[in-house]
């Protein structure tokens, strides 16, 4: 046990300090490619409530395909294809040699493509609870669309969708795990790293999970929080 | 809208950062190589988060060498040869062993390393007394008739036995190949759960690299296990740990062989073994 605390402290031996930055890099991944996904989710979702045939067709494609296939698959393809994309057109635009994405960026992207299918689907779900009327009655003063959307559809929507959109916040948590294999410096990679150097795998994998687990928590209470004060003079049935 | 704020500002950032810093002229003045940094002792992290090990020191070597200014980068094993191939670094030098499949996606140097494999036993078990413990055969075809002589030298003390080996490793194999008829091949998902059954008396022996079984006899839980009998390499044991390199760069394939080369000639990879592994691993010819 002293023998535990030594390797994960912050002593000369200790990799406390390593462990501490790959939890600050878990949540600005996860953080960047929810917010991400915010923005493509409520896109995609306005795409399939308010779009033509064709825009709403792209949508349910979208959602569809990024939902169905493996995540890890879509991180591989980004990286490593996006690369390869990249290179090839600053060599088309007369640049040398080879330009890439970094780890962060490609992850984050990654993450944030698949947590905005999933969001999509939460904010059309959340749309669904405002009353029709309420719509047509902003529309019949006149109400200019943006404005209609930021004072009529955005606080209500965003009320029902914060347990949906915290669960989604756990998915985009867990996905930064695999961007691992990219070599980002995130928890998981780096209880690999430890648990190589030292050969003490158990130790290094239990506190990835402790890890999670408090960042999870930490979370869970905070959308709790937020959704405590959203609901604020809400009459519930 | 903070947060959101910020990590669009982070995101832009990093991508600015990559495209400006990546575009290489091709004279290979600086290389880039990438390593794993989770493999003890061939190359792993410290806990200030430094990269350190037998590789490490061996590739600022090389780079010396090759009069090159070299950037060591830490890299998941998964995915280290696509990554290559992208172009994302030069040189791998994480461990990795010159395989016939590998050899289709990517080049290699001539080898720096090679650990033999042998057996690990029991100090109170049957197989202790194993003959000439600690001597190297190569399975390479120069060494190979005197291999095969100490083979059979060893059949009778291990006949009937069961020994444990990791499933679908060149050691796995090894002993397919020479003791299929002679000992009870007991094959597991990884070393660890073989260990635990020599440990149990389940097995009579495990067969493994070398580079790994010394860490397991070494460690005080395992007290009473020990190395036993000769040490086997080259042939089905695999062809030794080697430089990997894109199939496209022959200049700096040619640039690092003759680096490896030299480093082994002047005996720079003995001492450098010596320090991190406690024993020689330069490949013999």
């Amino acid at each position: 046990m002293a023998d535990y605390v030594e390797l994960m402290g912050f002593g000369p031996r200790g990799w406390g300090l390593l462990l501490v930055r790959a939890t600050l890099m878990t949540v600005a991944v996860s953080a960047t490619a929810f917010a991400l996904g915010g923005a493509l989710g409520a896109l995609i979702a306005w795409a399939r409530i308010g779009g033509d045939r064709t825009l709403r067709l792209a949508a349910d494609a979208y959602t569809t395909v990024l939902r169905g296939v493996p995540d890890l698959l879509v991180i591989y393809l980004l990286y490593f294809g996006g690369s390869l994309a990249v290179s090839a057109l600053a060599q088309a635009l007369g640049a040398r040699g080879f330009v890439g994405v970094d780890a962060f960026a490609a992850g984050a992207i990654a993450v944030g493509a698949i947590s905005g299918a999933y969001q999509s689907e939460v904010f059309r779900g959340a749309y669904g609870v405002i009353a029709p009327g309420e719509l047509d009655a902003a529309r019949s003063v006149g109400m200019p669309r943006l404005m209609l959307f930021r004072r009529i559809i955005v606080p209500q929507a965003l009320r029902s969708a914060i347990p949906g959109l915290a669960n989604v916040w756990q998915l985009a948590l867990k996905e930064s795990a695999l961007i691992s294999v990219v070599g980002l410096t995130e928890i998981l990679r780096q209880a690999q790293v430890g648990a190589g150097s030292t050969r003490k795998p158990f130790a290094f994998f239990i506190t990835a999970a402790a890890l999670y687990l408090v960042l999870s928590t930490i979370s869970g209470w905070g959308f709790e929080r937020a959704e405590a004060v959203a609901m604020r003079g809400v009459r519930r049935s | 809208m903070k947060l959101p704020n910020v990590c669009a500002a982070a995101l832009a950032a990093s991508l600015l950062v990559v495209t400006g810093a990546s575009a290489q002229p091709k004279d290979w003045s600086s290389i880039r190589i990438a390593t794993e940094g989770a493999y003890k002792p061939w190359n792993f992290t410290d806990p200030s988060g430094k990269l350190v090990g037998f590789e490490v020191d061996l590739a600022l070597d090389l780079c010396l060498r090759m009069k090159a200014k070299c950037e060591i980068v830490a890299q998941a094993f998964d995915g280290m040869i696509p990554a290559l191939n992208a172009g994302k670094f030069d040189a791998i030098m994480a461990g990795m062993n010159i395989t016939d499949k590998r050899k289709e996606a990517i080049a290699f140097t001539q080898p720096y390393g090679r650990t033999p494999s042998t057996f690990a036993v029991l100090k109170s078990g049957a197989l202790a007394k194993l003959p000439e413990p600690g001597k190297v055969y190569s399975l390479n075809p120069d060494g190979a008739a005197a291999a095969e002589k100490s083979l059979n030298d060893l059949k009778p003390m291990l006949k009937g036995k069961v020994i444990g080996v990791q499933t679908s490793t060149a050691q796995a194999n090894f002993l397919e190949k020479y003791f299929k008829d002679v000992i009870e091949i007991r094959q597991y998902k990884t070393t660890e759960q073989h260990d635990l059954d020599l440990a149990a008396g389940r097995v009579d022996g495990v067969f493994a690299s070398i580079s790994y079984l010394k860490s397991v006899v070494e460690a005080p839980e395992n007290k009473d296990m020990m190395l036993a009998g000769p040490r086997y390499g080259g042939g089905v044991l695999g062809f030794g740990v080697a430089v990997g390199l894109r199939k496209n760069d022959p200049e700096l394939l040619a640039k690092f062989d003759a680096a490896v080369a030299a480093a082994v000639a002047d005996g720079t990879v003995k001492t450098l073994s010596t320090k991190w592994f406690g024993f020689d691993i330069t490949p013999q010819r």
